[in-house]
This record gives C-alpha cells, structure tokens and sequence, in this order.
C-alpha cells in the first residue's frame, strides 16, 4: 500500500524543493499548431522548475486568459509569431490589460506582419518592415547567414546561468529610449536586417540607407531579444525569433562538442519574465532618533534621524523571500516638495537585508516624506514613502542659559535674593530697637 | 569573444576564397588647407596619430574590394562602416556602395554629417570596415580613429536620470547664531551685581540685628518664600506651567498660615513693646 505512494511523495518534494515564481506557478502557452519547431527541452526545463503549464491554440476559445477581469494564469507565453487572427480573448488590449494585472508574457515575433508586432510599438521597440530578418556573415560558418552564435554579455545578470553562444534566428529592431526597456540580448555588431538573400542584393542595402530616418537595422545597438517592466512589476519580453528555445538550437553545437547555450538562456529569459530572478521587495522601514530606539510621530529640525529600511529578494531555488543586501547604490530622500536631503543608503555590515543611514533633519518646518525611489533596469523598482511632520522647537526646547544673557539671570536672581534677605531682615528684625538707633543719629 | 575567436578558426571553411582591400586611401581635404592630409590605410596598423576632422573639413575613403588569390573585384553583400564611440557607446552604420568591379568610394563632409554618423563628443569614433558575403570570407579591418567635432548629446527620456543614482543634495543649514564673548557677559553681570556692594557695605555701617532670625514663628514663613523663589527658578530651568500652578497652588497653603503667624506674632511683639 505505501510503495506506490513513495514516488509520488518524492514527487511532491521535488516540486516543492524547485524554484518557483514570486507570483505564481501557471502557465499558459499560447502554441502556433503550424510551427514546425519543438519546444520540448524550454517547456520540460520550466515543468522541473515546478511550472504548471496549459496548452492552447491561437483560435481555441479555452482557457481564456482573462475572464470577469481576473487573469487565469499567471504568465502567459505567445509562441505564435506568424497568426494574424487570434480568438476574441486575445487582443493587444488584453494583453496590456494583462499586463497592468501583474500577469508576465512572453511574446516570439516575426518576420510577418501580426497584431503582436503592431503592440511591440507601443513598447518603444521599433521593428524592421515585414520580411526582413537579421542576418550576419560572421562569424564564418557553415550555417546560412539568417540562423547566426550571438555572444552573451557576461556582465547581464539575467543571463548568469548562460554561458555560451546563443543560437538566433529571426528579426531584429531597434530600441526607443524608454528607460523601462530592458535589453537582454543585443544583435551583433556586425549583423543587420536584409530581405536580400544574395550578393546582388547590396545596392539595395546602401538605398534602404539612404532612405533615412530608420532606414537600417544594423549593428550592435539593435536588440534581439528585449524585456520591458511596466512600473507595476510586470514584466513582458519580446523574442524576435521563437527558434531561440527550439529544441533543434538547443541541441545544435556551436563548437565540436559544446552545445550552445539556447537551453540556459531560454530558462535565464523565462525566469526574469515569470519573476523568478532580479526580484525585490522592501519588507519594513523604520526611523528614530540617533541613540533612541523608538520611532517619534514628528521631528524636531536639526534632530539627528536614523532610517532604516529592510529589503528582500525573493529566492527562486528556496521559493522564498530572503534578506538581500547586494544594492550598492540605494539612496534615500527626505522631501518636502523637493528633496532637502539625498543621502546614499549603504547596506548595514553583518545584518543581512538591512540598509540604514543616519542624517540631520534640515531647519525648515513642514510636512516631510522620507522617500526610497529606486529604479535600476531589470531589476523590480522599490518604492517607499513615510510621511513625518518636522515642527521647530517647542518653547521650552531652546537652551536655557546663552552667555548672552548672563546679566539677565544674573539681575534676576539676585532680586529674588534680595526680596529674600529684606523679608527675612525685616520679619527677623527688631524694629524698636532700630527706630531707637535711627532717632539717635537723628539726634 | 574568445569562444566565437575560437569559433572562427574551428568551423569548417566553406568559403574559400578570401577577400581583401586594393589600394585603400584616405584624404582629408580642408577649407584651410592646414590639417590636409592623404595615405594610404593599413590593414595590420591604425593610421597614427588618429585623423582628426574640423567643423568644415571632409574624410575621403576609397578602396577596391578584390578576391585575394584571382585579384577580381568583387561587389560584397555588406559593406559597412561602423562609427563606435568606445565611451558613450553611441555607434552608427553607414552602408557603402560598391560597383560591380569593387570600387567603393565615401565622402564624409562634416559640414554636413550624415544620419549614420552617431552623436560625438570628444572621445574618438573606432571606424571599422565590415565587409560580408554569402561567397567569401568574411573581412572586418579596424581603419582609424578618428576625432570629430563634439555634437549635441543625444535625447534623453525624461525618467531616464532616475534608473541611475542621482546626485547627493545636502541641506544647507542656517549658521549658529553668534555669541558675544563672555568676558563681555561676565563684565556686565558683575556690573549687574555692583549695588550689593553698596547695599552690604551700607548694611554692615547700620549692622541691623536680628534677635528673631530662627524664632519659631518665623522660619516657616521665610522657608515658604524661599521654595517660592526656587519654585520659579525650577520653571525656568524644566517645569511646565501646569506643574508651577499646581505645585505653587499647593506651596500657597502653608505660605499664608506661616504668613498669619510670623505677622500675628511680629504684631503681638510690638503690642508688648509699647
């Protein structure tokens, strides 16, 4: 009775011990019936990361993605570069609909004129006109000139799992400088979008060129494939070939004897778009007075303020939210209108997660924020703002005694002294006795 | 890079045949006539010292791409020249036309920049010659560096400061405010303290006596008056004026019975005394 259980529970372990979404483990892929493509080596390597995929054609009606204006998944991928019609449920607006419901997609384009490629406008990429894809000559191969190794920046933290070449085949485009754009994986520089396919074909090259405007999709400044974070956290990627995670590139070597590296990048790509890696959260943030533990309600100016904020990244391998203390650059405002204070937020040594800074309040009274507004490409944005009344000292809050007024004091006091010594005098006193004296001197 | 150098040399060659440049030249020609200048370009060495242009100067290329072994000129699928500034990363493409017989010739007047050529600043653009083909191997030769005048710095998205650390603001505070010397202080409290001396030196002439000083009827009154006098130094120094009223209400009781009594019994003595 209990054997047939134990694979089973080894099972269930396993999907717990894998990595998981910080929003969510269900998939919808949306699959081109035409692609002559597998994808078998990208959806297994995401069903062992403990994603739930579903499969639907473009024109299916089921599952709908979004149904009473709640999203059915949690990431959707649109593997259907070529289909013009999709089912009513699928349009740009619902896709941007999906997008400001923190849904993640993942869309493959083409060379063909589709909706999708009609939406990546509105996402600053620029795409090349319809039937042209990328090609490069270099480096010398004995592959076509279309399906080309792109070499892997190792400094792109998304990629850090991929470490060689990368097989592509497809479109390129251009990027606007939108700043939420974030590039994944730049054309090399030597490649450009043709739709010549011979050598005759060169004049035609320099007129596209001399076309202006965007006339030339060339060089190492194009995007191949390029994410975008919507300033809610949601992340959406555009591949402009879904070659990429086929299984022939996967399997295809790029040196004797070493494959390429389209397995690890399509994972890398999937899990920055299903927000697995590169995710942040700011779990609490607290101020006090230097030396004090407590948070006051306000502030008086010139006091010395420590703030302290905590921050976590979220864990793919242990599904959980961790301390994270690698942000070298996180600065901290206090605002008013604008800010009177920009200070660095150092991360605190030997207490993970926690990034602290102690500075004095400016002498202006008024209602103040402390602000965290840290934005960095693919990484999620940290947004904190706590509001704080500065009020100036209270009539008893000034110093008491300014060498300024030693003469003040000192009148003051010695009045009372004296009011003391008279009345003392006076009630101690014998009064005959100094009527006696007076009338003598009279005398 | 390394793995697609190693790339290179491993895959199977199917192009055999390698191309090259003929006679490639370049001629900076000056409205001044003063940074004039012509030679031919090698392959192996960038041009030194690095071309520089002027605001009305023009750059000539001119070259023959030609097969290596057949010495035939070729017209290459892609000829490009690629513009990179190493430090802003700023890069432009311009594709050169190539006739039939591989003659390609470019003209870069900087009275009038073309589109390609990317937004400069005073760091030099690297200027490579890409040449690619279905047929031949490829060629990429590094020609020159070449300085151009600086252009308007490319358009920045508005939010774009903000994906990177911005500059630190601190508050510039109101100075302290300024003291005068406490010699000063000191000189004038002494002044303030000056009639004492006539006062104590007048009382020692009189030497009132005070034969009733710790009478029993007295002290409690002098002892009220003084926590008065304290009562108020304290309000200067931390009380609020709450605890004052409060503390003085309080102190006010006894200070009007010791007051009856030390004044009943200072009337009754000057009763006696009559």
């Amino acid at each position: 009775m209990i054997l047939p259980l134990v694979p089973f529970l080894l099972l269930s372990f396993a999907a717990i011990l894998h990595a998981k979404s910080s929003t969510g483990d269900s998939v919808l892929v949306v699959l081109e019936p035409s692609l002559d493509q597998n994808f078998s080596v990208f959806f297994d390597g995401l069903r062992a990361r403990g994603y739930d995929l579903t499969f639907r054609a473009p024109k299916a009606l089921t599952p709908a993605i979004i149904k009473d204006d709640v999203p059915s998944f949690s990431h959707v991928i649109l593997f259907a570069p070529e289909t013009k019609s999709f089912a009513q449920d699928i349009s740009p607006q619902s896709l941007v609909q999906l997008l400001s419901l923190r849904t993640n997609l993942l869309i493959a384009l083409s060379q063909k004129q589709t909706p999708l490629s009609s939406l990546a406008a509105e996402f600053s990429l620029v795409l090349p006109p319809p039937g042209t894809p990328v090609i490069s000559h270099f480096p010398e191969r004995d592959t076509p000139a279309s399906i080309f190794p792109v070499d892997v920046s190792a400094s792109n933290p998304i990629l850090s799992s991929t470490k060689a070449p990368v097989w592509y085949s497809g479109i390129s485009h251009s990027l606007g400088n939108n700043p939420l754009l974030v590039p994944i994986l730049r054309a090399p520089v030597e490649s450009f979008a043709t739709d010549s396919s011979d050598d005759s074909g060169a004049p035609s090259i320099a007129d596209a060129a001399e076309k202006g405007g965007e006339g030339l999709w060339a060089g190492g400044n194009m995007g191949l494939v390029t994410g975008f974070q919507a300033t809610n956290g949601a992340r959406i990627t555009w591949v402009g070939g879904v070659s990429v995670f086929s299984d022939e590139f996967a399997n295809k070597e790029v040196i004797k004897g070493k494959p390429s590296g389209n397995a690890a990048f399509s994972q890398d790509v999937a899990a920055w778009t299903f927000q697995e890696t590169l995710v942040l959260r700011i779990d609490e943030t607290t101020h006090h007075k230097v030396n004090e533990t407590t948070p006051l309600s306000q502030y008086t100016t010139n006091d010395v303020v420590t703030y302290t904020a905590h921050i976590s990244g979220w864990d793919s391998g242990k599904a959980t939210w961790l301390p994270y203390s690698g942000l070298k650059d996180i600065q901290l405002e206090f605002t008013m209108l604008d800010p009177h204070v920009r200070t660095a937020l150092p991360p605190v040594k030997g207490s993970p997660g926690t990034y602290s800074t102690t500075f004095r309040v400016p002498d202006r009274h008024g209602v103040f924020k402390f602000v965290i507004d840290y934005k960095r490409k693919g990484l999620t944005a940290l947004q904190s703002s706590t509001t704080v009344p500065v009020v100036p000292p209270r009539h008893d809050g000034y110093p008491r005694f300014l060498s300024a007024a030693w003469p003040y004091y000192v009148g003051a006091i010695s009045t009372s002294i004296g009011f003391i010594l008279f009345s003392t005098i006076w009630l101690g006193g014998d009064v005959r006795e100094m009527k006696k004296g007076k009338t003598s001197k009279t005398e | 890079m390394m793995l697609l150098g190693a790339l290179i040399l491993l895959a199977p060659l199917v192009h055999a045949s390698v191309l090259t440049l003929q006679s490639p030249r370049f001629t900076i020609t000056s409205t001044n006539a003063s940074q004039a200048r012509a030679e031919p370009i090698s392959l192996v060495k960038k041009a030194s010292p690095p071309l520089s242009l002027g605001p009305t100067d023009t750059l000539k290329i001119t070259f023959q791409v030609i097969e290596k072994d057949s010495g035939n000129g070729v017209q290459p699928h892609q000829t490009f020249l690629r513009f990179f500034d190493e430090v802003s990363q700023e890069e432009g493409i311009q594709p050169l036309r190539v006739n039939s017989a591989g003659k390609a010739k470019f003209e870069l007047n900087m009275a009038k920049p073309p589109l390609s050529l990317p937004p400069t600043s005073k760091d030099p653009l690297k200027v490579t010659l890409i040449i690619g083909s279905h047929l031949h191997s490829p060629l990429k030769v590094e020609l020159f560096d070449l300085h151009v005048p600086a252009s308007h710095p490319p358009p920045q998205h508005p939010d774009e400061a903000s994906f990177h650390p911005l500059p630190v603001i601190q508050h510039t505070f109101r100075p302290d405010q300024k003291l005068p010397p406490t010699t000063i202080s000191a000189a004038f409290s002494a002044l303030v303290l000056a009639p004492w001396v006539v006062l104590l030196g007048l009382w020692a002439k009189i030497s009132p006596r005070v034969p009733r000083l710790f009478s029993p009827s007295i002290v409690p009154f002098v002892a009220t008056l003084t926590a008065f006098e304290v009562l108020l130094f304290w309000y200067w120094i931390e009380l609020k004026l709450g605890q004052v009223l409060l503390y003085g209400a309080i102190l006010a009781i006894p200070t009007v019975f010791a007051g009856k009594q030390a004044l009943v019994s200072i009337g009754q003595q000057r009763l006696r005394q009559k």
